[in-house]
Order: C-alpha cells, then structure tokens, then sequence
C-alpha cells in the first residue's frame, strides 16, 4: 500500500511536468496545426541553459528564469525564421521541426557533453519531508504546485482575456478569425512562443527531477506526444487529463511491469487513439 | 511526366537494361576494390536502401509517412537474434523473423491505417516506440540496453558467408530481387490504385476500390521489405541493440526518402546514398555529424521538398526546354510531374 501511494505521487508529480511540456504543445497543434517536434529539444536546451545559468549565480529562480526566456527567444526565431516559410503544409512543418530537433539535441551534446546534468532546487527545497510512513522529496511538490499554478494561468488567460479568447477562436476556425481582421500570424507567434517559453521552464524542473541527458529530448518528446494524442490535441483539460493519465501509468508501469513499461504507457494510447481519434477532449481530428 | 524519367521510361528497354547493368556492375566491383571500408560502406547502402524504398511503397505511393519504419527492421534483426539465441537454425530465425515482421504489421496495420496525413505520423511514430520500448525494456527477451548478439551468419550451400564481400554479394542478389518486386508492385494495378488513393481518395472510394484494404495491404507489404532490411542488417552487424531503432534513426529512414524525393522509389534509394556516404564519410572529419543531418533536413524542406529525383527532374526538364522537346512526346503528360510533393495529399 505504501509503495502504491508512492507510485501514485511520482506519477502526479511526474504528471505536472509533463502538463508543463504538454499544454504548449496542445496549444500549438491546436491553433497552427504543428506537430512541433523540437518540443522535446525546448526542453532540454531550456533545462541545460537553466544548469549553466544556476551554476554561474547560484540562483535557482533565475536558472528557471533564463531556461524559460531564453528558449522564448528560441521560439521567436524559430517561428518568424522558418517555420512562417512552410505555413499550412503540415508535413512541411513537422520535418522541419525534426530537423531542428536534431540540430538541437547534437548541439546539447556538444555544449553540455554526455554526462547527465542534475539540478538541485535551493535549500529546504532540496530536501525531503515525512509525510506520515513515507518520506518524499519536496522538489517533486514544487514541481506539481508550479503545474497546478500555470494551468490556473492558462486558464484564465484563454478563458478570460480577450487574446485567450482569439486563441480559442483560432483553435476552432483560424479562416474565421482571420476574416474577422486580426493578425492571425501574430497569436499564432504568441501561442508558439508562449509553448516555446513553457518548454524551457519546464526543462529546467525536468532537471531535477530526471536529470538532463541526451536524448532526453526524444524521450519527453514522446511523453509530450502522448499526452496530447490521449487528451485532445488543442484542448487545455485534455492536456490536464492527458498528463494526469501518462504520468499514472507509466509510474504504475515501471513499477509494476518493469519489462513492458513503454507498453503499459504506448497501448491504452493506441487504443484512445482509434476509439477517438481528436482524443478524449479534442474537438475536431487532426 | 518530367525529363529524366521521360527519358528513362520511354528509351528503349535496352537502353534502360544498360544503365541498370552499369550500376550493378559499379555494385559488383566494390568488394574487389579491396578495402573493407567500401564493402561496409555498400552494405550499408543496400540495407538501408532497401528501407527508404520500403518506406516510399507506404509513404510516397500510398501517402501515409510512417514515422515507425525502422520499427520492422528492429523486429526484423531481434527476431533472428532471438530465434538463434533459442537455438533455432538459422533458417528457421530467418523464418520466425520474417513471420514476428508480418503479424507485427497486420497488428498495428489494424490501427494505422484507419487515419491519415498528420495523425498516420504521430500513430506510427508511437507504435515505432513501443517496438523500442520493449527492446530496450523487455530484458529478458532482448537483452535491454546491451542488446543481442547475433551468433553467426548462415551458409548458403557450400558458400560461406562470414566473409563479408561474400556477404556484401549475397545482400546485393537479395536487394535486386527486392527491388524488383516493389517496382512490379508499384507499377502494378495494385499499385496504381494506392497513387490513386494518395491523389484522392474519396473518388477511388467512389469507384469502388476497398481503400482501407489498399492502404493495410501496402502497410503490410512495406513493413515485410523493412523486416528483409533488418534481417541482412543483423547478420551485417552480427549485433543488434534499442539505439538501431531510436526515434533518431527513424527519423533519418524519413530523411533518406524525402531527401532523394518521395514517390519515386529510386528517390529513395539515392537518398540513402547520399546519407550513407555523409555519415560514414562525414563521421570520420566531423564529430557534429547529427547537426549536419538536421541542417539537411531543414534545406530539403526549405528549398527541395520534392527531393533529389525532383531536382533531377527540374533540371531535365529545364534541358529538354533548352534543347527543344523531343518528339512524340504529349504536351499533356509532359506537365505532369510524376514526382508528387508529399503536400497534395496530406493537405
């Protein structure tokens, strides 16, 4: 019972950094239509830029702070710099971001080297607490509260703003918006950069809760394409959803099926997959 | 249908049998050049070329981009690995091997082929990663991270293939046979009913073509020609581990094809050429051969996207228009460019 309870945490935990990943992803896909698979590299650009810039000031806030502009000014070149040149050919758009993703992950590799990086959140943070039998780390809380934090943020803004709602317009018909005489290609850089930015930051949490190693780029890519494909791409609770369900069955996975743990996370997808293919909370298929 | 294609498809069949024999005998002079590093090098290319033109048979004619192709190749090399580790003959790997790719594909055809464009490649790229999860997980059976050694290769009769120009002919035979056989394929009924669905679907539906048994059948057919890929990969590197089967190397089957352009099958495999050539070359001068790749991905996208055959082909067709069209040659097909951007059906 006990080590269920654990598992059950870790995944929660796990589930906030993977809505971290997830919910720009989803917003991106919803609103532009890009498979953007340099998420992945975001993340771990942003999480190794956080290393160096802790290891140079010793803050932790600012280490999160540089992770998560520095891979917002990424998401700016990328999208005003080539991803404008293959607007509306998804295909384009997806190979051209696996490129980048490449380009990305040897870069890492060639700055930071193959060692895996950890990052140690600051003071009584890195410790753990005891929570009645159980003794746990508080890095993971504050990982999950800095989750539950930026969903109550995206909530509002797509909910309660007038940019969230043109957002949530653009998700559902970007023709229509247009028409209506915004600059659709400046939410779609909005959104892209907002996703970029969340990538980074959560690169920099990532760090310690996985420790940053290459390919770890592809390997939280794939968690950020599951989430995604489970909830709904587009939809913010489905990303919520979403993440909540990888992150629970991939702890429960790996404790409990160690041998088939990326089955026990790969088959219920597949199986949501053709029972609805625009996912649990998606509005329109891809 | 563009110039150089023109030119190959209406020259006398002769003419064509020579280019086809000029570059077999181009293959066939490899080993005797004496340096293990050539035989390696067209190993590599044969296998891999095979691949990107397993890939083309789904992607470019049929129009579903799997993201998952290496995936067959896995199963292909781990189920010989595997069936050796058992005990099995050599034959009876080769066959189990060959049997794990068909039943893999007829599982996740089932699944796959029921969407399309986009969503085709995300699906694909996560069944591809389950395939790399259990062989990077499932310890038991694939040896994790460390991977499976494969034993020995198999003796055809009284000839020994441990040596490996042997092996490099042996491969060379077997990838001929292949490529003709996709080539019939592709230029079959069969195969132009899977151009037909990648141009429009719903009209082949209206005609009354069972578009979903097309497009399982062609998933199928694809993915065995992987797992005969990964079969010769495996006896080649008598090794086989997760990193052969990695997102990263799924993702350069997809370069590959796109690169030498898409729907053409002999793209394909001029693609893996080149790729080929770069890594093993490249790798030995540039430690940052994965960032090279990436940039390549990037112009191809930018400045090529129907690849190097549709490069040839505007620069054929830019001859021809120089030198004035040859005769008898109709207008109407002239404008028609059998290389299709991978757009016109995904859009």
């Amino acid at each position: 019972m006990q080590g269920f309870i654990e598992q059950t945490l870790n995944g929660l935990t796990f589930a906030g950094l993977l809505f971290l990943l997830g919910s720009g992803f989803t917003l991106i896909f919803g609103l532009m239509r890009i498979v953007n698979l340099a998420h992945g590299g975001t993340y771990l650009v942003g999480g190794y830029v956080g290393y160096s810039t802790i290891a140079l000031t010793h803050s932790f806030v600012l280490g999160l702070a540089a992770g998560a502009v520095a891979m917002a000014v990424f998401g700016v070149l990328l999208e005003r710099g080539l991803l404008t040149r293959v607007r509306g050919m998804p295909f384009s758009e997806l190979l051209l971001t696996m490129g980048v993703a490449f380009i990305m992950g040897d870069m890492a590799l060639a700055i930071w080297g193959g060692d895996p990086l950890a990052i140690h959140m600051p003071g009584a943070l890195d410790r753990s607490s005891r929570l009645g039998p159980l003794t746990y780390p508080n890095s993971r809380f504050v990982i999950l509260g800095v989750a539950i934090a930026v969903a109550f943020l995206l909530s509002y803004l797509l909910g309660r703003t007038k940019i969230g709602a043109i957002i949530r317009a653009g998700v559902d018909d970007r023709e229509m918006v247009s028409a209506l005489g915004i600059n659709i290609n400046r939410v779609f850089t909005v959104v892209f950069v907002l996703g970029t930015l969340l990538a980074g930051l959560a690169g920099v949490l990532g760090g310690s809760l996985l420790t940053l190693y290459p390919g770890g780029d592809s390997d939280i890519l794939v968690f950020a394409l599951v989430v995604v494909i489970i909830g709904g791409l587009g939809s913010l609770r489905g990303a919520i959803v979403g993440s909540l369900v990888a992150g629970l069955l991939d702890n429960y996975g790996q404790a409990y099926f160690p041998e088939l743990a990326y089955f026990t996370l790969f088959a219920p997808m597949v199986v949501i997959l053709l029972w609805r293919p625009q996912g649990l909370f998606g509005k329109s298929t891809v | 249908m563009s110039a150089v294609v023109r030119v190959l498809d209406r020259r006398p069949a002769w003419l064509r049998a020579a280019v086809a024999l000029v570059l077999l005998a181009v293959a066939a002079v490899i080993p005797q050049l004496g340096s293990t590093f050539y035989v390696s090098l067209g190993l590599n290319f044969l296998i891999f070329g095979l691949l990107a033109m397993s890939l083309d048979l789904i992607g470019g004619y049929t129009g579903l981009v799997s993201l998952g192709q290496a995936a067959f190749l896995g199963v292909g090399a781990y189920g010989i690995a595997w069936g050796l580790k058992q005990g099995l003959s050599a034959d009876a790997s080769i066959g189990l091997a060959l049997l794990a790719v068909v039943v893999t594909a007829l599982v996740f055809g089932l699944a796959a082929v029921r969407v399309g464009g986009i969503t085709f490649v995300i699906l694909t790229l996560a069944l591809g990663q389950i395939i790399w999860g259990l062989a990077y997980r499932w310890v038991s059976v694939s040896g994790g991270d460390n991977g499976l050694p494969i034993s020995d290769r198999p003796g055809l009769g009284p000839i020994d293939l441990t040596d490996s120009a042997a092996y490099y002919y042996f491969v060379l035979v077997i990838f001929v046979i292949c490529v003709l056989i996709l080539r019939a394929i592709v230029n079959s009924p069969f195969g132009l009913t899977l151009r037909g669905i990648k141009d429009n679907e719903p009209r082949m539906r209206t005609l009354g073509y069972h578009v979903g048994l097309h497009k399982y059948l062609a998933f199928v057919i694809a993915a065995f020609f992987s797992g005969v890929a990964g079969v010769l990969f495996g006896f080649f590197n008598l090794y086989i581990s997760p990193t052969a089967i990695d997102f990263g190397h799924n993702g350069t089957v997809v370069l590959m094809a796109v690169l030498g352009g898409l729907g053409t099958l002999w793209g394909p495999l001029l693609g893996s050429l080149v790729i080929v050539f770069l890594q093993q070359y490249l790798s030995i001068y540039v430690q940052r051969w994965v960032t090279v790749q990436g940039v390549i991905f990037v112009l191809v996208v930018l400045f090529a996207p129907d690849g190097l055959w549709g490069l040839l082909t505007r620069m054929g067709r830019w001859l021809t228009k120089r030198l004035g069209a040859p005769p008898g040659v109709e207008p109407c097909l002239a404008e028609r460019s059998v290389v299709g951007t991978y757009e016109d059906d995904l859009a």
